[in-house]
């Protein structure tokens, strides 16, 4: 690996880490009465140029999104100027295409069900090292198949998983098919990129492998909600993660029930899932076990922060709380648009 | 005469501390540099941390001082 200038790019994490927003201004977000009152307030904040950017097209809500989406773009050009030219770089492109990967999901799901671009384009997560025109001109196309053409047109690595398992998607026309393609394709493409020794490479496959184990129990969760037969198991789940191979997670879901589930995963690092209420577990109610289990993933990787200051671990951290702080933001504000209460709106929030 | 030891010893004791200085202003000065980018106001305490490895180099300089000047005295 050539030489990072840790030293600069800590003190600079560090500075923007220092301008994240506190519980307490994300609490005076929530108890606002209305989107317009919430934009007001969310200009005494650094999000207040982007604000400014947003309101020259939009308004309201989507003034709102366009802000987050210029100012998480932004934040991610500024990190990756730091560190242009070093194989860091790579390392980050790792945690980026994880919103790549979402962001093709989420056009993959639009188009199979007839959506309207507007609808897609709205759901995109503000993120991602696609740019904004190769997603504009996804959802311009008329259907699945045009999207994954223009994907393999254009050279786009993720073209590769999706048209290998297109033949199986057009038989059975489920996108499931097509998203575990990709799911695996990327944790796959992202455990040989950091199957190196160094300290960096270590902290990112410990990040990634966590997130195969939360990724593979929702998808038992999942399995169980919707009482799937399991055939082949390793058609369902990812190999890679720091906890449960695919046998444990066979038997997971051969559990049949959630209480089962959560028995079975004692001693491992989610045995939290039991300490949920019983309601959820009895009424198999999967959302409160998927919040859950994102908490603990955000939990691990904002625990980087206090990892060795002269390595990539500050940067990564960052990336979590940044995602965090903007999603956050996001919820306050879709639930302000829509008068939800504020006592409803904290409880969507993820503090951590 | 020169004694060449008591010349290369100051050598030494100068050239290890300047050393020393280099190495720790080299990375304490790229962090300052970050500080100031994200945070100009804090110019000021980021100048007197990039100073403070100065130390080392004047504690060489008197040690070396001490070596050609007193020891031959003595």
């Amino acid at each position: 690996m050539t030489k990072v200038d840790y030293e600069y790019i800590g003190a600079r994490i560090r500075g923007m880490k220092s301008r994240l927003l506190e519980r307490k201004e994300l609490e005076a977000l929530g108890a606002k009465m209305d989107i317009n009152s919430f934009v007001d307030e969310l200009e005494n904040t650094p999000y207040r140029q982007d604000l400014e950017d947003a309101s020259v097209k939009y308004i309201g809500l989507a003034c709102v999104e366009d802000a987050l989406r210029r100012n998480l773009s932004k934040t991610f050009r500024l990190i990756l100027s730091f560190v242009k030219g070093e194989d860091a770089e790579t390392l980050i492109n790792i945690f980026l295409n994880k919103w790549d990967i979402q962001n093709i999901k989420t056009i993959l799901r639009g188009k199979n069900i007839q959506e309207v671009p507007e609808e897609i384009a709205e759901s995109l997560a503000p993120a991602g090292a696609l740019s904004d025109a190769t997603l504009t001109e996804m959802i311009k196309q008329p259907d699945v198949k045009a999207v994954i053409d223009l994907l393999a047109t254009w050279g786009i690595e993720y073209s590769r998983p999706l048209t290998q398992h297109f033949k199986e998607f057009s038989e059975t026309r489920d996108l499931v098919v097509l998203e575990y393609a990709l799911d695996k394709f990327y944790y796959n493409h992202a455990l040989d990129a950091v199957a190196g020794d160094s300290y960096d490479e270590g902290i990112i496959r410990g990040i990634v492998r966590t997130e195969i184990d939360v990724t593979n129990i929702k998808n038992v969760l999942r399995i169980i909600r919707d009482k799937v037969e399991l055939e082949d198991p390793q058609y369902y789940f990812i190999s890679g993660g720091k906890e449960l191979n695919v046998d444990k997670l066979s038997a997971l879901s051969k559990a049949r029930t959630m209480d089962g589930v959560t028995k079975q995963l004692a001693g491992t690092s989610y045995a939290f899932l039991a300490q949920l209420p019983d309601q959820y577990i009895t009424a198999e109610k999967i959302s409160p076990f998927e919040k859950e289990l994102d908490k603990f993933l955000l939990q691990k990787a904002l625990s980087l922060f206090s990892g060795d200051p002269l390595s990539l671990a500050l940067v990564i951290g960052y990336l979590w709380a940044k995602l965090n702080e903007i999603t956050n933001i996001r919820i306050i504000a879709m639930c302000k648009s829509e008068y939800v209460p504020e006592k409803e709106v904290m409880e969507e929030l993820v503090f951590v | 005469m020169l004694d060449w030891s008591i010349a290369i010893g100051a050598g030494i004791a100068f050239g290890l501390g300047a050393l020393g200085t280099g190495i720790a202003q080299a990375r304490i000065g790229a962090a300052g540099a970050g500080v100031i980018a994200e945070k100009p106001e804090l110019f000021g305490l980021a100048l007197v941390f990039v100073a403070l490895p100065e130390t080392l180099v004047i504690l060489g300089f008197v040690v070396a001082a001490i070596i050609l000047f007193v020891l031959p005295t003595m």
